[in-house]
């Protein structure tokens, strides 16, 4: 600790902080421009400067500049003041003065800063700068007329974000941020750059002239998209949801978002929400009243027991799940639930709940920066989830940890410092991840595991897996694979860290047994940056395992359900959410279940395809407009109060269903928190208590070490390997509803190699036809480096199910 | 009267089809040198004759910099070029002594001949044309140079000599 006087003040602070630092941990308030807590001192714009006494003569820079014993600063003295009076003058000299008609009016650093230093008057005059207004896309305007150049968007979009598409451009008073060539800005359209611009140089087109700031109310919330659990803060006025405001004390992620985060929130305030009920009538869904639509759904599901059943979104409130639940279960009578298709949750449900003998994840979200190294298996952990993606870029980029990463095609995180890529054949995961389990084991690696549950079932199941065998089937050197044992059997704390989700039908419960043996083995549990992290793909996947939302005894998988769906054993569906029509796998069947199933009940925000073939649709409310808590991929419990009123005729889905219980004679909790006090995994965790920070619920695990099935894939000769999987833009399909996320991201595509391009004849952005045995669907190619040869990608938000129907690898034909 | 007409040619003009073998030959030198970005960034002016885009793609992609931040340094540095150059650099001085002295109808000159001005490059590739300040000789004020060969006390007549000169050597 080092001591220092600032004002008058004695002051105590860490030896590496900053002057700024320390006078802000005193309370004092230093006027800074170009500094941000969360990139590194810059020392640009000399806002900053202070007095100090050991350094007569000139004045310092606050920000960049470390503390010394018995330091003595003054922060305000005249010569101060003038300094800085001077460097807004300088700063206004250039900078167009349109406060009138600048979104960032009232909430500008430069317009703030000029008031409280009284610059009324410039006794420098210049020309304004002309620098043509950026409209090239339709999320960020660059106006670099207005650009104070404090380099805080270039620092971020490189330190945090890892995509560096901004730079300083030339140099001396030519000096501008952009792009490459000076082209259109093409990026992950996080927003991360807007967040911090001090001005209005970079603004949120989707906002433009929509409410001044100091008209919008701020209201907290947490992200409605994928399990990362982010916290935002909505800007909401006249009862719509305009914006989202930055916060750079929010959540653990400092106010990080990505695109979905960002710019996906239109979907709340959208047009295309459902106003009103509907109810099949003549063939046509026509407007209902609630009454009706309720009575029509409660006369179904009374009695209908085991011939009725609910697939769920991994969207709803923990306390909805509850109530659906029981509804199902108690009233109706049947043990038929299920949500994310039934396999997506198995890697939880079943592979950890066997391994760990629990269903959750023993690590954390902020483990990640506290951990030696990181075993990322598949490179889509950076789209799936983007901002664990930022987690990863700092902890490589800043605190030097070692990133491994197993994957079927290259991706953005393999480009991080020293990263190093095993580059797998498609389908192959679970036999190299056993490979590395057999040299911990055959190189005295997992000393400490001998006494776990399963170890020589194990061991002996393993023989077959030894990295010389399992090489060619892997496309991995055995020398790879034992290299990478022995690395990851050597970092003191080591965390595995994949994703789950409707595109990964690898990703299943083996894959968790061979990822959890790999931790058990090498003792990496039970340690802080250490463990294992599965990144669950909607904001309530670990929510909707931990309420129970999965088969009961004897009842039916998501995939029974469709199939009795056809059979006709299941007469009644309650499709909560879900848009199996596009985002199930096996799109002809999925819409021959809906289509044979006598009746279909569909909650929904929109009249997604699902919802058009209901017999009833039910408009439901967002996560803007209701109460309830959400459970993030690392068992962070975090609780959402409206922001907005319901829209339209919409309902929660907590006063629906339970209207329905109270429909069929039984009683339901009347507040989200007595529905909470039901979750026994949350017994820990007080309702009332919970802030904004929400709070983990514990996960205590029992080890076992189970041998995994490593199914083979086979691609038919000459034919390409489809991969699906999430993109950076998209999440689920409710993003579809989001108008930024679509800007960014408007349709389907298909990734493929450069050498398939060449052999096909393919040329990159025209149109290819996919076809597998399932069917067919046009595309557009994208040729990229990424993917190795024979293997290709799609995303799968835009119904690529036309041509997947479930397995790992599809064989695909390409042509134009 | 000269018969060129006066239009950005830099922009009109095409840049060849790129040949990704010199600058990977340029890559591969440099690849395992730290802070090997300059260089590999010279070596590929070097070879060129200026910087092209697709090079810049290219040196992103193996040395793992961000495209952005190359145009950055490319910018910066006044010694890079992003178009496609002239045989012959031709340099007008318009420091002060020059300036005095009639640098202005020197520049006005080369610009009616051959239809270029500042950083431009005529069409077929012969002459890159560019002001510069003061080269340090004012004594032989106003001052011209081609290349690393230098032209003083300037004339309208010395123009058309220079360009004649060089029009007639091999391109
Ligand atoms: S939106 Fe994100 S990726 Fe794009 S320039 Fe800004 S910070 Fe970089
Ligand atoms: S655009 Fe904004 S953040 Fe970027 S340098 Fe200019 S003022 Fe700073
Ligand atoms: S989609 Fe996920 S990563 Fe993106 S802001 Fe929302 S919770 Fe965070
Ligand atoms: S805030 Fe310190 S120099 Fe900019
Ligand atoms: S001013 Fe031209 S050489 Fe000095």
């Amino acid at each position: 600790m080092v001591t220092l006087t600032i004002d008058d003040k004695q002051v105590q602070v860490e030896k590496d902080a900053t002057i700024y630092e320390a006078a802000k941990a005193a309370g004092i308030n230093i006027p800074i421009l170009c500094h941000d807590k969360k990139l590194k001192p810059f020392g640009a714009c000399r806002m900053c400067l202070v007095e100090v006494e050991q350094m007569k003569g000139r004045l310092i820079p606050a920000c960049t500049t470390p503390v010394t014993e018995g330091m003595i600063v003054r922060s305000s003295t005249p010569p101060v003041e003038k300094a800085r009076k001077l460097v807004l003058e300088l700063l206004l000299l250039n900078h167009p003065l349109d406060c009138p008609v600048c979104d960032k009016g009232g909430d500008c650093d430069l317009q703030n800063l000029a008031y409280d230093h009284k610059v009324n008057v410039n006794r420098l005059n210049d020309e304004k700068f002309h620098h043509v207004i950026d409209y090239n896309n339709p999320l960020i305007e660059r106006d670099q007329n207005r650009c104070v150049l404090c380099g805080k968007c270039v620092r971020i979009c490189d330190e945090i974000v890892s995509r560096g598409a901004l730079t300083f451009i030339s140099r001396g008073i030519e000096t501008k941020i952009g792009t490459e060539f000076d082209g259109p800005l093409s990026c992950e359209f996080c927003g991360s750059c807007i967040s911090v611009c001090p001005v209005g140089a970079l603004l949120a087109r989707p906002f433009k002239f929509k409410s001044r700031f100091w008209a919008l109310q701020k209201k907290t919330s947490v992200c409605g998209y994928c399990g990362t659990g982010c916290s935002v803060t909505l800007g909401v006025k006249d009862n719509k949801v305009l914006t989202t405001v930055y916060d750079e004390n929010q959540g653990f992620h400092n106010g990080q978002l990505c695109v979905r985060g960002r710019f996906g929130y239109q979907f709340i305030s959208s047009d295309k929400r459902l106003k009103s009920p509907l109810i099949r009538k003549n063939g046509q869904l026509v407007e209902a009243g609630w009454d009706e639509a309720l009575e029509l759904v409660a006369n179904r599901l009374k009695g209908a027991g085991a011939s009725a059943a609910a697939l769920a979104t991994p969207r709803m409130t923990n306390e909805e799940l509850v109530l659906l639940k029981q509804l199902m279960t108690q009233q109706v009578g049947s043990a038929n639930i299920d949500h994310s298709a039934g396999y997506a949750h198995a890697a939880l449900t079943e592979g950890l709940a066997k391994s760990f003998g629990v269903a959750a994840a023993p690590s954390s979200i902020l483990d990640i920066q506290k951990s030696d190294l990181l075993l990322v298996i598949k490179s889509d952990a950076y789209e799936t989830h983007p901002v664990v993606g930022f987690e990863i870029n700092l902890a490589v980029k800043n605190k030097g940890v070692d990133l491994q990463i197993l994957s079927d095609k290259r991706g953005k995180l393999g480009k991080l410092p020293k990263a190093n890529t095993l580059l797998h054949k498609p389908g192959s995961e679970v036999a190299l991840l056993n490979a590395i389990a057999k040299v911990l084991i055959d190189e005295n690696l997992a000393g400490a595991a001998a006494s776990v549950t399963g170890y020589a079932e194990l061991a002996a199941g393993l023989a077959a897996f030894a990295p010389e065998q399992v090489a060619a089937q892997c496309g991995v050197s055995a020398d790879a694979i034992k290299q990478l044992a022995r690395t990851y059997a050597a970092a003191e704390k080591a965390l595995i860290v994949f994703p789950v989700g409707l595109a990964y039908p690898a990703h299943t419960a083996q894959l968790a047994h061979a990822a959890a043996n790999l931790a058990i083995l090498a003792g990496k549990l039970g340690k802080e940056g250490s463990g294992l992290l599965v990144l669950q793909e909607k904001n309530n996947s670990q929510g909707a395992v931990d309420v129970g939302f999965v088969p009961g005894n004897g009842g039916m998988t998501a995939q029974q359900i469709l199939d009795g769906c056809l059979s006709g054993s299941i007469k009644t569906l309650l499709v909560a959410g879900e848009n199996p029509v596009v985002s199930y796998p096996g799109q002809s069947k999925v819409k021959d279940a809906l289509q044979k199933v006598d009746f279909l009940v569909v909650a929904d925000l929109f009249l997604t395809e699902t919802a058009q073939q209901a017999d009833v649709v039910l408009p439901v409310c967002s996560y803007a407009e209701k109460e309830g808590t959400y459970t993030a991929t690392d068992r962070r419990v975090q609780k959402v109060t409206p922001a907005i009123p319901a829209v339209g005729q919409s309902r929660t889905e907590f006063t629906v269903y339970g209207d329905l219980i109270r429909a069929l004679g039984g009683q339901a909790p009347t507040t989200p928190a007595d529905a909470f006090a039901q979750i026994p995994a949350y017994a820990g965790i007080e309702y009332a208590a919970l802030a904004d920070d929400g709070a983990f619920a514990p996960v205590a695990v029992k080890p076992a070490l189970v041998l995994p099935v490593a199914a083979a894939t086979q691609v038919e000769a000459g034919k390409i390997a489809l991969l699906t999987g999430a993109a950076l833009y998209h999440c689920g399909t409710m993003s579809h509803y989001g108008e930024g996320t679509v800007a960014a991201c408007p349709e389907g595509y298909l990734e493929l190699s450069y050498a398939d391009a060449a052999r096909l004849q393919i040329a990159d952005g025209v149109e290819v036809t996919v076809a597998s045995n399932e069917g067919s669907i046009t595309l557009q190619a994208r040729i990229s480096l990424r993917m190795p040869e024979g293997v290709a990608f799609a995303p799968y938000h835009f119904a690529i199910n036309q041509v997947w129907s479930g397995a790992v690898v599809t064989s695909v034909t390409v042509s134009k | 009267m000269s018969e060129a007409v006066a239009v950005n040619q830099e922009t009109e003009m095409e840049e060849p089809v790129f040949d990704p073998a010199l600058a990977e030959m340029v890559i591969e030198k440099y690849k395992d040198i730290p802070g090997n970005l300059m260089p590999v960034l010279q070596g590929i002016q070097d070879e060129y004759g200026y910087v092209p885009k697709a090079a810049v793609g290219l040196v992103a992609e193996r040395l793992n910099v961000y495209p952005s931040q190359i145009y950055g340094v490319l910018t910066f540095y006044a010694q890079f070029h992003l178009k496609p150059r002239g045989k012959y650099i031709i340099r007008v001085c318009m420091g002060t002594a020059c300036h005095v002295l009639g640098a202005e109808r020197i520049r006005e000159t080369f610009f009616e001949r051959l239809g270029i001005g500042h950083a431009e490059t005529s069409q077929d590739r012969r002459f890159t044309f560019e002001l510069v300040a003061c080269l340090g000789a004012c004594g032989m004020a106003p001052l011209a140079m081609v290349n690393d060969e230098t032209y003083g006390k300037m004339t309208v007549q010395k123009v058309d000599e220079i360009i004649k000169e060089y029009s007639s050597l091999p391109l």
